[in-house]
């Protein structure tokens, strides 16, 4: 991975120019920096496309490859590089994301072939599943997609998922455009419950989703929070994310989020991406979001990757990360604020330690002073600690603890 | 090896037999039936040969209830006469093979009568004999007297002959197996019928499958002239083997009889040098010791080289027709070359064949094809010990790669190699590898190179045209589904997108085969303008 300064430029940019523009957002809408400590918080950089921009994008790849083609000229499009090596830690965006490099899919290429066919058979299906107002899964996709290419040919368009996921990853990347805007579903992780109400438009009825009536179950968070839903009335200070769904319905019972005016998520561990998109808008709206983890290297991760994106994601990390996010913790210095932790604290793992020596190598986290402290003190004592210890006195301390954090401003960039 | 000969008189010739049967090709089942098909073969081609006429032989082996294999043996050769029978299939050391030096098939002399021994030693059972000769057909059964060494014939019935001459035996053996694998019988047959493609070859294999490889030359090989044996070229062996048979005179006159250039003059300088031996004495009275000593000697003379017109080769053209006949190859090359020298003065001629493609190689148990070295000595094939063999190795040695085999062992690829001389430097007594001279070794090389040349140029074109081809197919394919869902993602024709893209691609490979270079493909996009965005 590479650390990028934001005039960074390639040779192959210079020689590729896109196809397709990237709707970067306008840098000059940058709010104040709420935590203080120099992180920028960019507003969001997401358009909502709508239906019909993703159609106009599909249709728009169409035509260009379809005039190449009639024009006797070989057909190619182009898209940014997905590889490790051109994903860039963006030091004023504050988020992981897509560098600079491109390369090209031609269909008059023996290697690249079938892969273009292929790209465009998901290309067809996804203008007809977004005409037809129907959504399923890449899986379902897969299934559409696999059918035999003729009676002489002993192939079939896709013989494996495998090859269809990838390809439906070019495809977002090529036309810019998320794959829930293809209508392709993801399954559904994370729950949240609060003061937010969003409007839900589906299957031709529209429901008004009300987020302090969600009884002890919260309400699941479904895998496209862009397309049909709208966010009407969010009335909270700030959202809080909780790694493990237990400590989740801890303070839902403790009715945590009306005596705070806050909203709560689970992202139930590792976020989905409508649990990712649904924090962005959140703090697209002004709210302060804040993380509430295990102090190891899972809890580590599930906070990075919220706020900076992941390598995997890092194509869609304008549309995902939320460098804002500020971390409460559990933290190793807990220790010293509260005593009864210290008795509850286990063990670190082989991968907690080696976890924590490479986030002290990433250049984003190394520069936090107080992420420097907490790893070393982790990687000194060999310790670590979960959210669930908080409850090891009493079970409402969990309440109490994110209170003070919050009140205090104890928070971790 | 020591002397055969003189150990000939303190056995019986059974017991000899018995006890040096490894070394007259009688080792492992595979191989003894092969050594026998292999003894009636080279007699039959060479009595064809010699009398002009185009074998057409017949080999058929049946398994009997008993387990014993019954091979039948049958030539279209002059047959035999009557008062030869005997001697020829039933007497050791009495072929007519001895009796001449000349580029022979067999150099044994144990020949068919060593296979009458083996069938009587395994089985007990006397071969039987119908021999066509002129007007005469004689059928007999015909056994051996070991202690006399001499036939023994009963059951004989004599019959005018109408048809045409040849020769047939019938022999039961124990201890051989039928193996249509590298060694056994198939093979070899199938490698003769390569180096004899005036011949006609059947093969009635024990399950009754016929197999015939046909005659793709009609032109009889010529004589090969009897020569007088150059002193270079013969073994302490072949000098007690001729010195037994020579009854009369003195040492010096037989040496200056029995060999080419060897004058008078050249006597008194080897006596020179080996002034232990008397010349005066007989030459049957010569011993082992005085024989290797001779030997030794002959090569510190300086000689006149052997005339080089006693090798006949196969020939360009046959070999060409009887690769194409057998191996039915995508492509061959055949070198012409003329005769080298080795050990100072022995002729010999290598002929070197490399057949590509079709039924070149031969199958691997796995699948696929794997790379065949065939060798030949004077058109006989050798199967065996193919290790410690020049050809082998000097055939091993080529970088492969050089010449576009990427993998010669997994290459549908026949290396055909035939070394011709008066004098074969075989390695072992089963003269089944050739001496790894570097004199012979470098020849084979530059024969195989030579023919690898020629190979390459057409490997070459061929696979490029291949891989061509290939990636238009593997782009063809894709066409009509992409042009079915561009033209649905676009609203264009898809009908016209089809059309387009198959003149599209094959604009594209028609110019890659143009040859820009073989990496057109990838070197091309790199020229190409950069497209213009389009928003």
């Amino acid at each position: 991975m590479l650390m990028a300064k934001k005039s960074e430029k390639t040779n192959i940019a210079e020689e590729a120019p896109r196809a397709v523009a990237h709707p970067f957002g306008d840098e000059s809408k940058k709010p104040k920096d709420r935590a203080g400590d120099g992180v920028s918080t960019p507003v969001s950089r997401m358009e909502l496309l709508g239906e019909k921009e993703t159609l106009e994008r599909l249709r728009n790849l169409g035509k260009k490859l379809a005039d190449e083609v009639i024009r006797g000229e070989e057909p190619k499009f182009d898209l940014p590089l997905r590889s490790r090596s051109n994903i860039v830690y963006d030091e004023g965006m504050k988020f992981l994301r897509i560098g600079e490099k491109r390369e090209e899919r031609r269909f008059v290429s023996v290697g690249q072939a079938k892969k273009f066919m292929q790209t465009i058979a998901i290309a067809n299906k996804a203008k007809k599943f977004i005409s037809e107002d129907l959504h399923t899964s890449i899986r379902g996709l897969y299934y559409q997609l696999k059918f035999t290419l003729g009676e002489d040919i002993d192939e079939e368009l896709f013989s494996e998922q495998s090859e269809s996921n990838e390809l439906i990853e070019d495809l977002e990347v090529a036309l810019s455009v998320k794959r829930e805007d293809f209508n392709l579903t993801t399954d559904r992780k994370g729950v949240v419950a609060g003061r937010l109400k969003i409007r839900d438009n589906f299957a031709g009825e529209e429901t008004l989703i009300d987020g302090t009536k969600m009884g002890r179950s919260g309400w699941m968070v479904p895998s496209d929070v862009d397309n049909g839903m709208e966010l009407v009335d969010v009335d909270a200070k700030y959202v809080l994310v909780v790694e493990k769904d237990a400590l989740w319905q801890r303070l839902n019972e403790d009715q945590f989020w009306r005596k705070e005016n806050c909203i709560i998520i689970t992202p139930k561990g590792q976020a989905s991406r409508g649990t990712r998109r649904l924090i962005r808008k959140l703090a697209d709206k002004g709210l302060p979001v804040y993380a509430f983890t295990d102090c190891d290297a899972w809890g580590w991760y599930i906070y990075w990757t919220i706020k900076t994106g992941s390598m995997n994601l890092a194509y869609l990390g304008r549309n995902f990360a939320i460098p804002e996010m500020r971390f409460i913790g559990v933290t190793m210095k807990d220790i010293e604020d509260y005593a009864f932790l210290q008795k509850l604290t286990i063990n670190a793992k082989e991968v907690d330690l080696k976890r924590a020596e490479e986030m002290l190598s990433y250049p984003w986290i190394s520069t936090h002073k107080r992420w420097v402290e907490e790893l070393k003190r982790v990687l000194k004592t060999k310790k670590k600690l979960e959210q669930d210890a908080l409850q090891g006195q009493k079970l409402t301390f969990v309440g109490d603890y994110v209170r003070k954090k919050i009140g205090e401003g104890d928070l971790m960039p | 090896m020591g002397d055969v000969f003189d150990k000939f008189k303190e056995y019986s010739v059974a017991e000899f037999f018995k006890k040096n049967r490894q070394m007259l090709g009688f080792s492992g089942k595979v191989r003894s039936l092969t050594t026998i098909v292999h003894e009636y073969i080279t007699n039959s081609l060479d009595s064809c040969e010699e009398h002009g006429i185009l074998p057409d032989i017949r080999v058929e082996i049946k398994e009997l209830e008993n387990g014993n294999l019954r091979t039948k043996v049958q030539d279209n050769g002059t047959g035999i006469p009557e008062k030869l029978i005997g001697k020829a299939l039933g007497q050791m050391l009495a072929g007519t093979k001895f009796a001449r030096y000349a580029q022979q098939r067999g150099q044994q002399g144990i020949g068919a009568t060593g296979c009458t021994m083996y069938a009587l030693l395994t089985t007990g059972k006397p071969i039987y004999v119908e021999s066509r000769y002129k007007e005469a057909i004689v059928k007999c059964n015909l056994a051996i007297d070991f202690k006399s060494n001499s036939p023994v014939i009963t059951n004989l019935v004599k019959e005018p002959n109408a048809d045409g001459t040849g020769l047939v035996i019938e022999a039961e053996f124990s201890d051989v197996k039928y193996d249509s694998g590298a060694y056994g019988v198939y093979e070899y047959l199938r490698r003769t019928a390569l180096a004899n493609p005036h011949a006609q070859i059947t093969l009635v294999e024990p399950g009754g499958n016929s197999v015939t490889f046909p005659r793709s030359d009609e032109r009889i090989p010529p004589k090969p002239r009897d020569v007088l044996p150059h002193p270079l070229g013969i073994t302490t062996h072949d000098l007690i083997d001729f010195s037994k048979r020579v009854n009369e005179g003195t040492l010096n006159q037989f040496l200056q009889d029995s060999f080419s250039r060897v004058s008078a003059n050249k006597v008194s300088d080897i006596r020179a040098l080996a002034p232990e031996i008397n010349f005066g004495r007989k030459p049957k009275d010569l011993s082992w010791e005085e024989a290797d000593k001779l030997v030794k000697v002959f090569k510190q003379v300086k000689w006149i080289a052997p005339a080089t017109d006693s090798v006949v080769p196969i020939g360009k053209e046959q070999i060409e027709k009887a690769v194409k006949n057998i191996l039915v190859p995508e492509f061959m090359a055949v070198t012409e070359r003329s005769p080298k020298v080795f050990r100072g003065g022995i002729p010999f001629l290598v002929e070197a064949a490399i057949a590509y493609g079709g039924n070149s190689g031969h199958e691997k148990t796995e699948g696929g094809r794997a790379g065949d070295i065939m060798r030949f000595a004077n058109r006989v094939p050798l199967l065996f010990d193919a290790g410690g063999c020049g050809i082998t190795e000097a055939v091993k040695n080529i970088d492969w790669k050089r010449y576009g085999i990427k993998d010669f062992d997994n290459s549908a690829i026949t290396v055909f190699i035939n070394f011709t001389s008066v004098h074969v430097p075989y390695t072992g007594a089963g003269k089944q590898a050739i001496s790894t001279d570097e004199e012979i070794m470098d020849e084979i090389r530059n024969a195989v190179q030579e023919a690898a040349r020629l190979m390459q140029r057409y490997v070459g074109s061929v696979v490029r045209e291949r891989e061509r081809e290939g990636k238009k197919k593997a782009v063809f394919r894709y066409i009509e589904q992409l042009s079915k869902d561009l033209g649905e993602l676009s609203g264009t024709k898809s009908e016209e997108l089809g059309k387009k893209l198959v003149e599209i691609v094959e604009r594209k490979y028609a110019n890659e085969s143009n040859g820009e270079n073989g990496n057109g493909e990838e070197k091309k996009e790199k020229l190409e303008e950069p497209e213009v965005p389009e928003e």
